[in-house]
């Protein structure tokens, strides 16, 4: 069939189709850059942290009577030992974070010694001891673990920052990114002018704000501990282990000593879900409201065409009566809606992207990706097709004797 | 009295005029029964939706009740069509959502009475033609005859000076078209001026004058002499 | 005929249920996505503090690096070091002052069934609960010689005093924390301010502290910060009292000011502070001091969070569509009535009086849609909170209030009675001849 005659058929009941070709607009306008939010909320809770999730748990323990320094360390001493002593786990640490935790301590590095510059690069800060290592399941790419002896307890007398680190590989291309051979043994300074040697660099270890863009993919391990009142414990299980240890851990530590409470028994995946609560519910709500709105228009349309069907009676009983078979009843109307739809998505793909540039510009949104344009034009075409059939086939059932009826 | 002096209809698209009327001037005087008649095509429909103020004229001038209609502005023409014409139509125009009370009811909506006057009028016409026990029923469960006089009634309602039928009868069969134009006939005598479109012959003879329609020009006289000229010419 | 209307407008609903309740149902569905992200938003940005905004200042003095900022472009910092909050209050220039930060305690309970536990504690100077006009059930707080004498005076929440006392008058009583007891010197009435405006730093959202205690006793106790704390250089030693004295920024300060001319005049003070700073080598940066109303506060520390905003204006763009459905609906439903339309005009209606038919026709649509709508945002607002369960404070952002259920039913209206307008003009240029052409 020619779309010529369709097409002016459709000029002459312009106002229709101009509502449904700007209802398919919008609709495309809302769905691109909805897609384009779940998207990138998904990247962003798909990324690893690097650490062995499945099998960590971390809790807390918090001090509320006055204790010397020295009683401090011995009392995190002892935990240590309960912990890595219960049957079960692979290895602890006593940390000041961990990934995910939404909460942390960041420094800037600089190559120059003295106050911070516009050069200077942010890091996460994770003290721990060398089973830190081993704990968080890092994978080193160059370099060694700390050694016993480069660890030491943070000392009141003392404010220099001590001279060891191992770093992401993020954080060494940050400070330097012309290095093509090896960043173990090069010198960095934080603090203002604390020299750090690099002695390690690991693949992976994404700092403790998973919604810091900047920042995430870069943290430094400090082979410092700190007995302060409260000591945050992280616990990595043998495989399977985890559910069963969490309760027998707390209990023990609780018990070994009166005079704190241990809270925050949570496992990783709970810590990771509360971390990703936004992104989560936003990948929710919008694929909700993509789906809402692409019933709505799926319906508007076959609202629309049942009424063209039924005010264009007379007329299609005619042109059954000429000659015109069933499919070509059908396709006449699948033809009317490629020309709305056409006409919708094209208007529909440049105020998506209008939309999308206005949103990134207000807010911080990434641009979208080129693809999804084309693909939710696709998507809304096979609907718009698919809303057209049942109207189309009733419309093709409607008896050529009308033709000879007056009325 | 409806008065039209040399009236002139022309209908423009982008590429072609019709004129429908050419220069029509009528005179019917209070309580005439006149029939139009004309072949299709011919400008009848033009005359009658004229005539009823359904259409405005392109030139020429109408008056009717000694008031130039030309100069009236939508309301002031809404509130003639509704106090002084009544209409009836070939396919009877009912509306299908609303009851036979309801239809008549209407005009009389528009005119503003109230509810005791409405209802008065509404019984009274419904008698009038013979349906006054089928108030509550919808048009579809009424036969074509039922449904003119319905549409009769619903005309009547308003107690118009002018009753302007087409094709009254053009829906119905031979037995209740006889019906119908005997109400007709019957509402004539009581005052009411009647113009009638109709393309038949035997309709128009009811009538008590008859003038002719062709190509939108006006033949007073009886329709089978215009017929004869027609074809010899 | 305002009835008539009524009357025909149900008839012409039942006439075509299906269409009707498409078009009921979308603008109920536009109207329920649109008023939820409303509703959401408008707690989210109310000031709670909205009386007195013209007379409380957050104040920031830009004591940062010389190089960098705090934050692009030019933001001074937005805490204070204790060397500036301490010298401040001090001064005693503003009509009220107040400096605070939180921190944790552990609370030991008298009652031994319940453990200890670890609870965030305020502490603040004693204006705090005059200047912020904190309700109190029971007592009050403490007074300024409190505060120097660090006396262990504590005010608890109406929630912490069900908890620790079931609910009874507590004033006088002694509550230990941390092995160290305080009197319980008032107990406030129901206090939650959405946001909490006086300390947005970590979750506008959150509850306000439980527990309050004289800040001069948490810093003689040498607490620290529970909340956000930065530096631009480390302090000069280790320990607690290098500190105090660093360039660290971890105190929330808010000062009372009644007039314009107080204002100016604590503006100048500032100034001058931070002239005569810079002559002992601090505040190496340009003047750059500020005082913002809470409403300015919030507006800066953009407590709305940026997707609340993306959802609203894709929720706007939802009714869009669901009125741009209506429209097409309602314009078939006038292009199908067509003979319906011609035949009033000939009977004697005039255009003005279709008008109003179609009209109320709409507004009937619409109130329905309107109504349905409110069901709609609060089941949107369910929702909300459903995929947010994780979120404590969630509760308190999904509330709808009457004004936003007064606002949906006017939304609903007005926005059919748009969508009503191009089909209604459309329904009033039926010409009155058509009814004798259409055989």
């Amino acid at each position: 069939m020619d779309i010529g005659p369709i097409w002016r058929a459709m000029l002459r009941n312009k106002a229709g189709f101009i509502l449904i070709a700007l209802q398919i607009a919008v609709t495309l306008t809302i769905l691109v850059n909805a897609f384009g939010i779940i998207q990138e909320s998904t990247d962003k809770i798909s990324t690893e942290s690097g650490i062995d999730e499945a099998n960590t748990f971390t809790l807390a323990s918090v001090l509320f009577t006055d204790y010397e320094r020295e009683q401090r360390k011995v009392l995190i001493d002892e935990d240590l030992d309960l912990i890595r002593n219960t049957p079960g786990v692979v290895n602890a640490v006593a940390s000041n974070s961990f990934p995910l935790r939404q909460g942390g301590w960041s420094m800037s590095l600089a190559l120059e010694p003295g106050n911070q510059t516009a050069e200077s690069v942010n890091t996460a800060i994770y003290f721990v001891d060398e089973h830190g290592m081993e704990t968080f399941d890092l994978g080193l790419v160059d370099g060694r673990n700390f050694l016993p002896e480069q660890v030491t307890w943070d000392d009141p007398d003392d404010n220099t920052w001590p001279a060891y680190a191992i770093i992401t590989e993020e954080l060494a291309k940050e400070i330097w990114p012309d290095e093509t051979v090896s960043y173990v043994g090069k010198t960095v300074f934080i603090s203002d002018d604390d020299p750090v040697n690099i002695v390690g660099v690991v693949d992976k270890m994404q700092a403790p704000w998973p919604n810091w863009d900047n920042v995430v993919e870069r943290s430094m391990l400090v082979p410092q501990r700190r007995p302060s009142e409260f000591v945050r414990y992280i616990v990595r299980a043998e495989p399977g282990m985890r559910d069963q240890l969490m309760p027998e851990i707390e209990a023990a530590l609780a018990a070994s000593n009166k005079d704190r409470i241990i809270r925050d028994v949570r496992t990783m995946d709970h810590t990771r879900k509360l971390a990703y609560v936004g992104d989560a519910a936003m990948i929710k709500i919008l694929g909700f409201v993509v789906l809402l709105l692409t019933l709505i228009t799926a319906l508007g349309i076959v609202g629309l065409t049942s009424f063209n069907v039924s005010r264009r009676t007379r007329q299609i009983g005619i042109r059954r009566a000429l000659g015109a078979t069933q499919p070509a009843i059908i396709r006449y109307f699948l033809i009317e809606n490629s020309i709305v739809s056409a006409v919708g998505l094209v208007v529909g793909a440049a105020l998506a992207i209008g939309l999308n540039i206005a949103m990134v510009e207000a807010f911080a949104l990434e641009p979208l990706a080129w693809y999804v344009i084309p693909i939710g034009m696709l998507v809304l075409f096979i609907v718009g097709q698919f809303a057209v059939t049942g109207p189309a086939r009733r419309a093709s059932n409607i008896s050529p004797a009308i033709a000879t009826r007056s009325g | 009295m409806l008065v039209m002096k040399d009236v002139y209809k022309i209908y423009r698209t982008d590429t072609v005029e019709t004129h429908a009327l050419r220069g029509l001037s009528l005179t019917v005087e209070e309580g005439e029964f006149l029939s139009v008649t004309g072949p299709s095509g011919s400008g009848k429909t033009t005359f009658l939706n004229i005539a009823g103020l359904l259409e405005e004229l392109t030139s020429g001038t109408y008056e009717l009740d000694g008031r130039d209609i030309s100069s009236l502005n939508d309301r002031e023409r809404s509130r003639v069509r509704n106090e002084k014409i009544g209409f009836i139509f070939q396919s009877f125009n009912l509306i299908p959502e609303l009851n036979v009370f309801d239809n008549v009811d209407v005009p009389l909506r528009y005119r503003g009475f109230d509810r005791a006057e409405r209802h008065r009028r509404i019984t009274e016409c419904l008698e009038r033609v013979g349906l006054a026990s089928r108030t509550k029923h919808f048009p579809a469960q009424l036969s074509g005859g039922q449904q003119q006089r319905v549409a009769i009634a619903r005309a009547l309602a308003g107690e118009p000076r002018f009753l302007l039928a087409d094709e009254p009868t053009g829906n119905l069969d031979t037995n209740m078209a006889d019906s119908v134009l005997d109400l007709l006939a019957e509402i004539n005598a009581s005052g009411t001026t009647i113009i009638m479109v109709t393309h038949e012959l035997t309709l128009a003879d009811r009538a008590r004058r008859n003038i002719f329609v062709r190509d939108g020009e006006l033949h007073d006289g009886p329709p089978e002499l215009h017929f004869a000229t027609a074809a010899s010419a | 005929m305002l009835r008539y209307y009524l009357k025909l407008g149900f008839l012409s609903i039942r006439a075509n249920p299906a269409l009707s309740l498409l078009m009921v149902a979308a603008i109920a569905v536009g109207i329920g996505a649109c008023m939820t992200m409303v509703t959401v938003r408008h707690v989210m940005a109310d000031n709670p503090i909205a009386h007195k905004n013209d007379r409380l200042f957050h104040v920031q003095v830009d004591n940062w690096n010389p190089n960098n900022p705090y934050r692009e472009p030019n933001e001074p910092p937005e805490q204070v070091t204790y060397l500036d909050a301490t010298r401040l209050l001090e001064a005693g220039r503003a009509h009220r002052q107040v400096i605070s930060f939180k921190s944790d305690r552990v609370v030991q309970p008298d009652d031994d069934e319940i453990l200890p536990f670890q609870e965030e504690v305020r502490a603040t100077s004693a204006d705090f609960f005059a200047m912020f006009d904190v309700p109190f059930k029971y007592g009050s707080g403490w007074d300024a010689a409190a505060d120097r004498a660090e006396e262990r005076v504590t005010v608890l929440s109406a929630a912490m005093n069900d908890r620790l006392y079931g609910g009874e008058d507590s004033t006088g009583r002694m509550l230990m924390m941390n092995n160290e007891p305080y009197r319980v010197a008032g107990v406030l009435d129901d206090w939650r301010p959405t946001p909490k405006f006086f300390d947005l730093n970590n979750n506008p959202y959150e509850d306000p502290e439980d527990i309050y205690t004289p800040f001069s006793v948490a810093v003689t106790g040498e607490w620290g910060s529970s909340g956000n704390n930065s530096c631009w250089k480390s302090p000069e030693e280790a320990g607690y009292a290098s500190y105090l004295a660093s360039e660290c920024i971890w105190i929330q300060m808010w000062v009372e000011l009644p007039t314009q001319a107080d204002k100016e005049a604590y503006e100048q003070f500032l100034a001058d502070y931070v002239t005569e700073q810079k002559e002992l080598g601090r505040f190496p940066r340009p003047l750059n001091n500020r005082l913002s109303t809470p409403e300015e506060w919030m507006i800066n520390q953009e407590v709305v969070d940026d997707m609340v905003s993306v959802l609203l204006a894709l929720s706007a763009l939802f009714l869009l569509v669901c009125l741009l459905n209506t429209i097409g609906l309602l314009l078939a439903k006038v292009i199908r009535r067509r003979n319906d339309i011609s035949l009033r005009r000939a009977l004697g209606a005039s255009k003005a009086e279709l008008f109003r038919q179609y009209i109320v026709e709409a507004g009937m649509i619409g109130g329905a849609g309107g109504l349905a709508g409110i069901g709609m945002t609060w089941l949107g607002l369910r929702g909300i909170e459903n995929v947010f369960s994780e979120y404590d404070f969630i509760e308190h952002l999904v509330t709808m209030d009457w004004q936003m259920v007064g606002l949906a039913v006017l939304l609903a209206i007005v926005s059919s009675l748009g969508a009503a307008l191009y089909p209604t003009w459309r329904a009033c240029r039926v010409s009155p001849a058509t009814t004798l052409r259409i055989q």
